[in-house]
């Protein structure tokens, strides 16, 4: 063998390797677990500040100095752990090709009995004594009965049964490790062919584009338009329902239809899709824009219902009377402290109220109006409902394009597939050997030693059984 | 109220402890079948417990794949619990051997007491906007019966060291008996700490021991705890000897170890990591995202990956491989409690 031959073998066999594969396990472990204690994507500031908790402002500097060599802040996407990945992929493929041709062609080939010595050093073996006529066909029967493929031979020892009940699960290994295969190719589709960013879209307003994660603005070539964002909460509580996006899509100013609607309504754990777009509410805040507006609802003297807008401070005539009203003061979440002063708990819309003031000539009434208790509703002038302050949050929209998804639905399938298999079903073998009337059982097995045995008791006893 | 139920499945628990104990000790199959028999019916009153809760998320979800209680961290761990148990019986009644039921018990009992302990909340919640998908059923179900079986194979792996350890000195033996004593002192502490706590809200784990105001009992609680190790620590062979009377041999447990392996791994591998995936995709628009507590499960799947690889490639047998199966559910641990409390990120249902 020439010197780049044993080279090319070597190299080889280090790819094949279980241990390269264990190893792997570790290193790839141990990285993974420091990206989850080193903050990531941070500013430098924020890893110093990080270090500072436990090291002094000095060495906390020269920790973020090694940090930022080694890339521990942006770690999962670092070359060294990319590297990892990739060697862990290169050891699947190059393991997988080493071992399954001849997996395969052990299927193929004309089943041998096995020599003695190899019988004798399999962790499993029971013996007994029984003297009866026609012990292999009777031996060979009972195992036929359980589904097994039995093969006898003669050897210089005696009579060799084989008996082999599921020996193709073996492939199993080889779909799982195929399904990882599968699995990091759609991850590695995804990275160059998809994008991932966000969108913040104030209610009332659009865009028609994303900023990605590295902070570039992706075109959509249509526009997203918010018409509403809303926070339900559960009943006299501050615990959040339901995030909710009330969303247009217009294409070159053309409004498109789903279903023969116009708006589409987004939520957590309910995304929409839209020319291999993805939406997904992801979060929202408070940003009162120039055209935000008080929406009440006004109850006339008859009982009608009639909507009123103001803008901040604008002046608006209640219908049929000679007084305006105008906003002066905007509470998201209006409490009550222990002193009885009102103050405000959050910028979430969670108790949202309004101080206005009524004029009518020269006499001027404040009076708070919230949302969600109807007593503050009636006034000197009648009934005044608070609806809500409209064009003051926006909603944020994770967008995502990932065609390498469908890759990972697939691979995910293929490894359950495997995994179940490869663990629950496994390959049984049986070997005996009949020598005149000692009868010996044999077992290769090392998987779920103690079913085997007893089952390896059952047929035994069935054997015994028949004597009777 | 169903957290009521559940403590008393809790303590039925914690009272099968001593009588698989004195089992143990006489042999006498009479008591062996009142263990089984608390046990047993503490796992029957924990189902209804659990039925009852379910119902009361029933009530303000109005929907069944949304109403599985294991929301949040108290109703994990009762989950948890009944997984073991359910588990623990199941391999009690197929294997007729009743020899690891007294670890199975301290632990369900630390669990439940835990729950106590911390404080954590036990009134029935809504469902934040997150939790809301069908996935949550699966998910997290089978996340926690993967979660359990890994914690039997954890039970019978320490065993299993501690059974077939020649040298007191070796790593092995040093490492399961010190998380033995440390197990046992735990389970203690806990019952003192419920014991004097004037009011039931107020319990703080380890406040009567090792977190007392009073100086002296903090040291002697210190003090004790390394007791209880390395008492752990020298005399494990009086349970080796119970075993051995039991006529327990190591292959049987190595045996349970490998099975809750085998079974743990596969369950954990779709509901975890699979459901879990398609899961984040629907909600955050991505499948994964190396967020802590996703890490932290590929690491446990790593480890548990490498325990199947040492066993059956590299042909490892005994202890060897039981010592992967116990650093696997440290890990297991660290990801179901340690990211939530350690570390930020999305699974937010473990804060307290």
């Amino acid at each position: 063998m020439s010197k780049l031959e044993k080279w090319n073998e070597k190299i080889w066999n280090f790819f094949a390797s279980v241990d390269l594969a264990v190893a792997l396990f570790i290193v790839i472990s141990i990285g993974a677990a420091i990206g989850t204690v080193i903050p990531q994507q941070a500013e430098p500031e924020a890893t110093i500040r990080f270090f500072s908790k436990f090291l002094s402002i000095a060495n906390a500097t020269k920790a973020y100095e090694i940090v930022s060599l080694l890339d521990l802040n942006n770690l999962y996407h670092s070359w060294w752990f990319t590297f990892l990945l990739f060697m862990f992929a290169l050891n699947l493929i190059v393991c997988s090709i080493d071992r399954l041709p001849n997996l395969l062609k052990s299927y193929k080939a004309l089943p041998q009995p096995l020599p003695f010595q190899i019988l004798e050093k399999m962790p499993i073996r029971k013996d007994l004594k029984i003297d009866k006529e026609n012990m292999p066909d009777k031996i060979m029967e009972i195992f036929k009965n359980r589904g097994f493929a039995t093969n006898l031979f003669q050897t210089p020892e005696g009579m060799q049964i084989q008996a082999k009940k599921w020996s193709k699960t073996r492939l199993a290994v080889y779909l799982t490790h195929l399904s990882i295969l599968i699995i990091l190719s759609g991850a590695l589709v995804g990275t160059f062919f998809g994008f991932r960013g966000h969108m913040n879209i104030v209610e009332g307003t659009g865009l028609d584009f994303a900023i990605s994660d590295e902070g570039k603005a992706i075109p959509l070539n249509f526009q997203v338009i918010c018409d509403r964002f809303e926070v339900e909460y559960y009943e006299n509580s501050a615990i959040p329902k339901a995030y909710r996006s009330y969303l247009r899509i217009l294409e070159n100013g053309q409004a498109v239809k789903f279903n023969g609607k116009e708006t589409k309504v987004v939520e957590v754990n309910e995304p929409f899709s839209y020319k291999g777009i993805t939406f997904y509410q992801a979060s929202y805040g408070f940003q009162p824009a120039e055209h935000a507006e008080f929406r009440f609802t006004y109850f006339d003297s008859g009982g009608k219902e009639i909507p009123i807008k103001a803008k901040f401070e604008e002046k608006v005539k209640i219908p049929g009377k000679s007084v305006t009203v105008s906003v002066i003061d905007f509470s998201p979440a209006l409490g009550i402290d222990e002193h009885g002063r009102l103050f405000n708990m959050t910028t979430d819309m969670i108790n949202p109220a309004v101080l206005v003031v009524f004029e009518e000539g020269e006499k001027r009434t404040e009076r708070w109006i919230l949302k969600k208790i109807p007593d503050t509703w009636e006034t000197p002038y009648g009934k005044l409902r608070f609806d809500e302050l409209w064009g003051a949050q926006f909603t944020g929209l994770q967008v995502r394009k990932d065609p390498g998804v469908p890759l990972i639905y697939i691979g995910s399938i293929f490894l359950c597939v495997g995994l179940f298999i490869s663990l629950f079903l496994r390959p049984i073998n049986y070997f005996v050997t009949i020598n005149k009337d000692n009868i010996s059982f044999y077992s290769p097995s090392l998987k779920g030693k103690f079913i085997i045995e007893k089952q390896l008791e059952e047929i035994i006893n069935r054997l015994k059984g028949e004597k009777i | 109220m169903s957290y009521q139920i559940i403590a008393i499945a809790g303590l039925l628990y914690i009272l099968a402890m001593p009588l698989y104990i004195v089992y143990m000790l006489t042999k006498n199959n009479k008591l062996g079948y009142l263990a089984t028999g608390i046990l047993a019916s503490g796992a029957l009153i924990h189902v209804y417990g659990f039925i009852r809760r379910f119902m009361e998320m029933y009530a303000i979800n109005h929907s069944f794949m949304r109403s599985i209680p294991i929301t949040n961290l108290y109703e994990s761990l009762v989950f948890f619990v009944l997984c073991l148990i359910v588990g623990y019986l199941f391999i009690e009644w197929k294997y007729k051997k009743k020899s690891f039921g007294v670890f199975v018990s301290i632990i369900a009992g630390i669990i439940i007491g835990l729950t106590e302990l911390l404080g954590v909340s036990k009134e029935v919640q809504p469902l934040v906007p997150a939790l809301k998908s069908n996935w949550l059923l699966a998910h997290v179900t089978l996340s926690f019966i993967a979660y359990a079986a890994f914690a039997i194979s954890f039970i019978t792996g320490l065993l299993h060291i501690i059974m077939s350890s020649e040298s007191k000195k070796s790593f092995k033996y040093i490492l399961s008996t010190t998380l033995l004593g440390l197990m046992v002192f735990i389970f203690i502490s806990m019952i003192i700490d419920i014991i004097t706590a004037g009011n039931p809200k107020s319990v703080k784990i380890f406040h009567s021991t090792l977190g007392n105001p009073s100086v002296p009992i903090s040291i002697i609680s210190w003090i004790s705890m390394i007791a209880l190790i390395l008492i752990s620590w020298k005399w494990s062979e009086i349970i080796i000897k119970i075993f051995k009377g039991l006529k327990i041999d190591s292959n049987f447990l190595e045996d349970i170890t490998y099975k809750g392996i085998a079974f743990g791994f596969p369950i954990f591998t779709i509901g975890g990591l699979v459901f879990g995936a398609i899961w984040a995709d629907q909600a955050w628009g991505r499948y994964w995202g190396w967020d802590p507590k996703e890490t932290w499960s590929l690491i446990t799947w790593f480890v548990y990956a490498f325990y199947l690889h040492a066993k059956f490639i590299r042909g490892w047998q005994g202890s060897k491989t039981s010592v992967i199966a116990v650093i696997g559910f440290i890990v297991t641990i660290f990801t179901y409690l340690g990211v939530n409390l350690f570390l930020s990120g999305l699974h937010s249902y473990g804060s307290m």
